[in-house]
């Protein structure tokens, strides 16, 4: 009896637990506050559509923050490779596999030169980033001279925007959990997995035991960049076309939603299962606002302080265990 | 003008460690005090209460028999005491007058009066016998004028107590004959001067006063003119061993060389040459700073080696990092276990696994009973106390912190051929250090080659087989137990 | 024994044209402008005409305001990312204030007070729950576009009256703006305040060693507050006058907050904080307005002025990377630099 309280206390005190009582809170408030149009299975399969793009984003700037860094330029370069998969399936008449294949090729390109800039020229991984974002913006304007092209590649459409089950679940949301299943098994259940944990919680005791941080960091920025293309082709095969904003806009919200599923900004805690929730958080918030009827104009200040109000989580769980360890040593 | 400060039964404890235990002493002004002490023996720790940085546990401080109380290290300078570290506090940006004139520069209206800070900062230098200009940007000088921009700081502030903690090491000859010069100018002056150092010939110079510490209790206090080098060492080492090294149980079958350093240099070790064979326990005394981390470092491969040598099992290695150096059998025990041991956060079974992850697999995934099995190990060969395995690291003592990292190299799944320990008994109190003691031997008979790393030259000698000594980067001698003393090791490890 | 001695003997001859050039970058970039400006002028003889001039003296100004406020907190090692947002909605404010009938010189008054208590949010962040300062900025930069967007649904807010347009039609010597005047003066404001004050030195004292600070005396986290606020407070002025010069208060995000972190950091304003000064800055400044209006004339696509954006700062991050790469080796002994660093 007194194990079963104790494990109870447990699940209560863990932060999956807390995620999970946000989603719900929110979600109650939500349902009430629209009508009960927030459940209804067309609007959840709405939500469920437009999350590929973001929980791409997601994984990600998760893996990234795990072992101590952040990529700011995911958005930008997944619109670059969005962009020159439209060029090269509409001008060029390629295959879309291949042009797939180049366009995540050009990507890990972004993410090798990301790697070199933080880890041999020991740029902060912000600012690094944030330059390589611009970069990539000035070279998807070359693609396609600042113009819009129209993508209607009938298979990665189907892929993007199709529907199974009497038309209610989407394909993306499976390949998306796909996504989340296998690197949640290489995060939490490979050798490279843990390394990254080792990594981001001490880069120089990591070293000691065999393990290169830089290979990690070099993977793991490779990896944000091609995951970033992926949500920037799956973003323009879904709308039918390439723009230049593609998912720039979409920059922090990847990185807002790991934050939310308790990946903590300092690196070495948390893990995909969090950074899900944290993704449904974040995409149930967006849509309700929607449907509460906020202006559309609201977005991006909403984000902004939804940005800020997850980075203050972060730190009062992380004074928190400071408090606990402090009281300890004293 | 102060005419003492008193030491009145300060005691100042770390995590279970008293690092001084009721310590009290006065210093005259106008005389010069030496602190000695081995390192540990708690000198630092005294100067940083007096400076500000600790809050004594007990005691206090008193100056003319007043007690003085300050939260800061700020509240000390304004009261008078300036302590100069080894770290140098010093702003690389900026020039030297005003890194000297830091806390007040003189103005003249709303604008820094340029000319008064450099014709007074001038005048300092004149003193000093220093011929850089006011105007040099810090971060441009050698580290031996950053220092003595250092001491010119506090020089400036007038303050009637002043403490130098080894301000000698990294200046030459000429640098520090101006810098006793000034000391003897203060002395005059009537100031309280407070001088750490390990250099003999340097305290018997310039000190009137010699105050003994060893592990935080206080020795004895000497006149320097009364004593001499040999009485002084034996003050510092004491007479304290216990049966703790009588009780060991040694390995006596000493076998082929396992490892052979030749000519080895890197940025901060010169020329070093050892053999190490199998199932010694080869000690290295010396005092902080004298390369030993370095030369740990630079064969394990942590570090870049410039030229050199090193043969495993008569093989010539070139480990590119410290994978490689793992791979071949090589195993480190860094100094610092928070910076560069362990990962805190992580529970205990993650740190010991953390350099097996191959070994531990099922398939591609990583398998939790074999780790479990690990770390289980580990906990009961080490008895390491904790309720579980999967227990944060951070919330260890550091004696078992010490252990999990123990527990990583001698795992059933690694084969470690030569194990580096670099201070294994840091910080860790008493009846741990025994444990580990035992815990070395065991290793050395369990065919182990163990390169054994201690400031505490208590340890080191009765410990190790063969004792290597450094000082500056250089090994300056190598002997066996049962010809080291400590101190002969001491002066060795004092050469200069 | 004297580690800088073998340091000073090792390095080549390559080492020591490398160690004069980032010594005396000052005299390098004047001479990199020189070679743009002649570079450009040969490719097109109307980069130098007063019209463009003029057009570029007034961008030039708008970069250096924000800059001004950016490298302040640079030296004392923090950055702020959101000026540009913090500009973007002072100037929909005070477009906003003004057409409800405010006049002015009030309004101004008022947007400049807003851009004060929106850089003192941010120091609460930062220093207060302990953010860090790009995270938080990012944030914030979110937030004020964002709400810019909100106030206006996106629609630019059109200003009538003159007597706010004047502000930025006012030319000395016929030519040049009142904007770029005011650029000036605040130039040498700050570099006064930087190199001859208390409080200025105080800056790089809390950006060059924090303990050393506090053994001083001086709170870093309220120096930094301080210059929070001056940012937000810049940035606030930056949109007044811009407002005024577009006659029209646009909500539309503009890219001027990255410029001016290019340009501090081009112009020699350490991004680890600690070294750096308002000269360097102005020579910088003008090199990268000099760069981008040269392509710009030269027929170069918004495209490639995107790339250069980026490739820029980069370059400028670089070269203060070798930079304090040289400062570190002098210093290298030094165990303090050594610990900071970890600490990081």
């Amino acid at each position: 009896m007194a194990e079963l309280a104790t494990s109870v206390k447990k699940v209560i005190k863990s932060k999956m637990f807390a995620l999970i009582m946000l989603l719900a809170m929110l979600t109650t408030f939500m349902q009430f506050g629209t009508d009960g149009m927030f459940l209804h299975p067309i609007n959840i399969r709405t939500i469920l559509d437009m999350m590929i793009i973001t929980g791409m984003l997601t994984i990600g700037s998760a893996m990234l923050l795990i072992s101590g860094a952040l990529d700011l330029s995911m958005g930008a370069v997944g619109t670059m490779a969005g962009m020159l998969f439209a060029v090269l399936l509409r001008y060029y008449g390629v295959h879309w596999s291949v042009a797939f294949l180049i366009c995540l090729a050009l990507a890990a390109m972004f993410g090798v030169v990301n790697a070199i800039l933080v880890n041999f020229a020991r740029f902060p991984a912000f600012i690094a980033t944030l330059g390589m974002a611009f970069v990539a913006e000035g070279v998807s304007f070359l693609f396609a001279g600042g113009a819009n092209i129209s993508l209607s590649d009938p298979f990665m459409r189907a892929l993007a925007t199709g529907r199974f089950m009497n038309n209610t679940i989407p394909f993306s949301i499976l390949i998306l959990l796909v996504f989340f299943i296998v690197y949640g098994l290489i995060l939490s259940k490979t050798k490279f997995g843990r390394q990254i944990y080792l990594v981001g919680g001490n880069p120089h005791a990591s070293r000691l035991v065999g393990i290169n941080p830089r290979k990690i960091s070099f993977i793991l920025f490779i990896n944000s960049s091609m995951l970033g293309a992926i949500a920037g082709i799956m973003f323009n095969s879904r709308v039918a076309a390439a723009t230049t904003l593609g998912i720039t806009e979409r920059q922090f919200f990847g990185l807002i939603a790991a934050i939310l599923g308790g990946v903590s900004f300092g690196g070495g805690t948390g893990g995909l299962g969090g950074a899900f929730v944290g993704l449904l958080i974040f995409s149930a918030f967006g849509n309700g606002m929607f449907l509460l009827g906020v202006d559309s104009f609201w977005n991006q200040a909403m984000f902004g302080m939804l940005l800020l109000v997850s980075m203050a989580f972060d730190y009062l769980r992380t004074v928190g265990w400071k408090n606990i360890i402090g009281r300890r040593s004293l | 003008m102060a005419n003492y400060v008193e030491f009145n039964n300060i005691k100042k404890g770390f995590a279970g460690v008293q690092a001084l235990d009721d310590i009290s002493f006065r210093v005259e002004g106008g005389r010069v005090c030496a602190l000695m002490g081995e390192n540990g023996a708690g000198k630092s720790t005294l100067l940083k209460i007096l400076s500000g940085d600790y809050i004594a546990d007990e005691g206090n401080i008193l100056i003319d028999g007043k007690p003085v109380v300050f939260s800061s290290p700020h509240g000390a300078i304004k009261a008078s005491i300036s302590v100069i570290y080894q770290e140098r506090q010093l702003v690389p940006g900026l020039s030297v007058m005003e890194n000297i004139f830091i806390e007040d520069l003189p103005t003249k209206g709303i604008r820094i009066d340029k000319a008064a800070l450099r014709s007074k900062t001038q005048a300092i230098l004149n003193e000093f016998e220093l011929d850089f200009s006011p105007s040099e940007i810090v971060g441009k000088l050698s580290v031996a004028h950053q220092q003595m921009v250092e001491i010119m700081k506090a020089y400036r502030r007038n303050s009637n107590i002043i403490a130098f903690d080894e301000p000698t090491a990294p200046l030459s000859e000429h640098e520090i004959n101006t810098l006793f010069k000034v000391i003897r100018k203060l002395k005059s002056d009537g100031k309280v001067i407070i001088y750490v150092s390990h250099r003999m010939a340097e305290i018997f110079q310039i000190s009137d006063d010699i105050v003994v510490l060893k592990d935080g209790n206080l020795v004895c206090e000497l006149k320097s003119d009364e004593t001499n080098e040999l009485e002084l060492i034996k003050a510092m080492v004491g007479r304290d061993i216990g049966d703790t090294y009588a009780e060991l149980k040694r390995n006596d079958k000493i076998g082929e060389v396992v490892l052979e350093v030749r000519h080895l240099e890197t940025d901060d070790v010169h020329d070093i040459n050892l053999t190490l064979r199998k199932g010694e326990i080869l000690g290295f005394a010396g005092l902080v700073g004298a390369g030993r981390t370095e030369l740990a470092r630079a064969i394990f491969a942590a570090d870049p080696i410039k030229s050199g040598e090193i043969l495993l099992e008569g093989k010539p290695v070139r480990f590119k990092s410290p994978k490689d150096a793992i791979n071949a059998g090589l195993a480190l025990c860094p100094e610092d276990r928070k910076e560069q041991g362990l990962v805190l956060e992580r529970t205990i079974s993650n740190n010991v696994s953390s350099a097996v992850l191959s070994k531990v697999r099922t398939g591609p995934f990583l398998s939790k009973q074999k780790e479990q099995k690990l770390a289980n190990d580990a906990v009961k060969m080490y008895s390491i106390k904790t309720p579980t395995i999967e227990k944060q690291c951070i919330e260890l003592s550091g004696g078992n912190q010490q252990k999990v990292i123990l527990g990583r190299w001698t795992s059933e799944q690694v084969v470690t051929k030569v194990l580096i320990l670099d201070e294994p008994t840091k910080g860790i109190d008493v009846g741990a250090k025994a444990e580990i003691y035992q815990t070395v031997c065991d290793f050395a008979k369990a065919g182990l080659a163990v390169i054994f790393i201690s400031s505490e030259l208590t340890e080191v000698i009765n410990l190790a087989d063969r004792i290597i000594v450094m000082a500056e980067g250089r090994i300056t001698g190598t002997m066996t137990r049962q010809q080291a003393t400590e101190e002969n090791v001491l002066k060795l490890a004092m050469h200069h | 024994m004297d580690k800088s001695v073998t340091v000073k003997k090792s390095d080549g001859r390559l080492g020591r044209i490398v160690s004069y050039v980032l010594n005396h970058k000052v005299s390098l970039l004047v001479v990199i402008t020189i070679i743009v400006v002649s570079f450009f002028q040969t490719m097109n003889p109307n980069f130098l005409r007063e019209q463009n001039i003029l057009i570029m003296l007034i961008i030039t100004s708008f970069i250096g305001f924000l800059g001004l406020g950016v490298g302040l907190l640079l030296i004392s090692g923090q950055i702020d990312l959101s000026t540009g947002a913090v500009t973007v909605m002072s100037a929909v404010l005070v477009a906003l204030l003004i057409n409800a009938g405010i006049p002015w010189p009030l309004a101004a008054l008022i947007t400049l007070v807003f851009g004060a208590v929106a850089g003192a949010i941010t120091a609460f962040l930062v220093n207060g729950l302990g953010m860090m300062s790009f995270i938080a900025t990012i944030g914030m930069m979110s937030v004020w576009s964002g709400l810019a967007l909100v106030v206006t649904r996106g629609n630019p807010i059109t200003i009538n009256d003159p007597g706010f347009w004047a502000l930025s039609d006012i030319r000395f010597f016929d030519t040049i703006p009142l904007l770029f005047v005011i650029l000036l003066f605040l130039v040498v404001l700050y570099g006064f305040m930087l190199s001859q004050t208390k409080f200025g030195r105080s800056i790089y004292i809390v950006g060059g060693n924090k303990n050393a600070a506090r053994l001083a005396g001086i709170n870093p986290k309220r120096v930094q507050n301080i210059l929070f606020i001056n940012a937000g407070a810049i940035s606030a002025l930056c949109g007044i006058l811009f407002a005024s010069n577009f006659r029209r208060g646009d909500p539309v995000a503009i890219t001027l907050g990255m410029d001016a972190i290019t340009a501090a950091v081009l112009g020699g304003i350490s991004f680890a904080g600690g070294a750096g000064g308002t000269g360097g800055f102005l020579v910088g400044l003008l090199l990268l307005s000099f760069f981008n209006n040269g392509l710009n004339i030269s027929g170069v696509g918004p495209y490639w002025q995107t790339f250069a954006r980026g490739a820029i700062l980069i370059a400028a991050l670089l070269l203060d990377y070798l930079r304090s790469r040289q400062r570190e080796k002098v210093i290298r002994a030094g165990t303090a630099e050594k610990t900071a660093a970890k600490s990081k």
